[in-house]
């Protein structure tokens, strides 16, 4: 395109009045000519005014699509980490990356509570204040981005057991994966992917059957004592987690587990945490291992 | 008093948009708290705007969505000192709402969804800040500089989401009246807002020609 067929085109442009592939023109003109183009800007200066000028009714979106949005942004985030995904407070104190992956301190505000201790030395806090119920999603969102890094390197510490145990426990997972595949094959059934929360192993496979239970196949547990269980959670937008029913692991660090049904729309978060005994109605203890509920469409994108 | 274009309203719409910035380098950086804060700020214009375009609130929901998933993965591109960020975003959530529009319209050809990257329209819009601060009568007035026939042009193109060939198709007006109708009430409502003194509109206005 010349610089005059451009100029001829500057007032449709900024008001994107041109065919796409048209626009696309002037812009690679835009970038590339060195001549001064004062009509652009004399003329692209009023376009923002026009909203102004306009009398646009505001109107309020409905309150579900910034969960949509930050749902998918945060799926978004976990297919593609982002070196610096961290929240604020964090980035200042954000160590070096350590041999195995980054290990970036999630962040805890002063009245957050232990729902997301990013150590396991954290664990042991017993506060049950709750925090906003979306930052809560946030925080999983972030684990989810720092540990896709390094999440099934881990899996191989698991390989250090005894042969014999190795066997039991791919004998237990096999035929918890066979109940999630069997979950997977039902109509607008989900798949997620569950990668180990940072300082835990745990990793697995879910499908969220027609009614809305989740089947799980988990291994690389850490084994639960005393009155622990492993509790499964629905989060779904800004809502609170929802508890869908807990376990228990024995020294086979494996677990196949089907939870109550509860909704579970895709880019739904399930998340396993390790709860000091049954019956938590908001997770206290750490988070061990999240996902995202993806439905088979969405994976083709 | 006396509020110049560079008075208390441009310090209060650059300290907004100091905030902007700042939330936009988080987003770079992979901060969902900071996209859910542009979010709050902007939902209700940019789903307003989508709404306007679309005339159809699901559309509009999708359009603000794929938006902010734009926003959310090409914060980077976003270049300080060339527009402010509102004005950036809103950009995009016209630009997705006019892909929607035209993709409803069988005969237009459009590139890829996911192939067009958030639009170029980033030169300096100053006068944004002016026209923010304007109350109803200026909006007004600086509507009426406009003749009929260019704020019609004007308003197919930007709510409409026609082309300028489109506008003259639907208007039965040749192409090269269309162009110049939307020039020259561009130009108009330049001069409307930053006032008469601003020699670089008078000076354009000048060889424009029907």
């Amino acid at each position: 395109m010349t610089h005059s067929e451009a100029i001829d085109r500057a007032a449709a442009y900024v008001l994107g009045a041109l065919e796409r592939t048209e626009e696309a023109a002037v812009r690679e003109h835009l970038a590339t000519c060195a001549e001064p183009h004062a009509e652009f800007e004399a003329l692209s200066g009023v376009v923002p005014a026009l909203l102004e000028l306009a009398d646009l009714e505001l109107v309020e979106p409905p309150a579900a699509l910034g969960g949509r949005i930050m749902a998918a942004a945060a799926a978004d985030l976990a297919a593609n980490p982002r070196a610096g995904a961290v929240t604020p407070s964090a980035a200042a104190s954000r160590p070096t990356p350590s041999a195995a992956w980054p290990t970036p301190s999630i962040p805890t505000a002063p009245s957050a509570p232990t729902a997301f201790p990013s150590a396991a030395g954290r664990a042991a806090r017993s506060e049950r204040n709750r925090t906003g119920r979306f930052d809560w999603a946030l925080r999983i969102a972030a684990v989810i981005a720092i540990v896709a890094v390094g999440a099934w390197g881990l899996s191989l510490q698991g390989q250090l057991q005894g042969a014999h145990d190795q066997l039991e426990a791919a004998r237990h997972f096999d035929t918890a994966i066979a109940s999630v595949i069997g979950a997977a094959g039902q109509p607008d059934a989900k798949t997620v992917i569950l990668k180990p929360a940072e300082g835990a192993t745990a990793n697995g496979i879910a499908a969220i059957a027609s009614d809305g239970s989740v089947v799980l196949a988990m291994r690389d547990l850490t084994p639960t004592s005393g009155s622990q269980v492993y509790e499964a959670w629905v989060i779904v937008g800004e809502a609170a987690p929802v508890p869908v029913g807990g376990f228990s692991v024995d020294s086979d660090r494996t677990a196949g587990f089907t939870t109550r049904p509860a909704e579970a729309p895709p880019g739904a978060v399930i998340a396993l945490s390790l709860e000091p005994s049954e019956g938590s109605t908001v997770p206290v203890g750490p988070i061990v291992s999240t996902g995202i509920a993806l439905a088979p469409a969405s994976q083709n994108g | 008093m006396n509020e110049s274009q560079h008075g208390l309203r441009g310090r209060t719409a650059s300290s907004v948009d100091d905030s902007d910035q700042a939330a936009l380098a988080l987003v770079t950086a992979g901060q969902l708290d900071a996209l859910q804060e542009l979010y709050d700020r902007y939902k209700t214009m940019a789903y307003s705007i989508a709404l306007r375009i679309t005339a159809d609130g699901a559309l509009a929901e999708d359009v603000v969505q794929e938006a902010f998933l734009g926003i959310w993965r090409n914060a980077g591109r976003y270049v300080e000192g060339r527009g402010s960020v509102k004005t950036w975003m809103l950009a995009i959530v016209h630009h997705r709402a006019v892909d929607a529009v035209r993709r409803r319209r069988p005969t237009t050809e459009l590139p890829e969804r996911e192939a067009v990257p958030p639009p170029a329209l980033q030169l300096p819009d100053i006068w944004s800040d002016v026209a923010a601060g304007l109350d109803r009568e200026e909006i007004a007035a600086a509507m009426a500089t406009l003749s009929d026939v260019q704020r019609e042009a004007i308003e197919l193109a930007y709510w409409g989401g026609l082309t300028q060939q489109e506008i003259a198709e639907r208007t039965g007006t040749p192409l090269g009246t269309v162009k110049s109708r939307v020039r020259l009430g561009l130009l108009s409502l330049r001069r409307a807002l930053v006032g008469e003194g601003d020699g670089l509109a008078d000076g354009l206005a000048g060889d424009g020609g029907t």
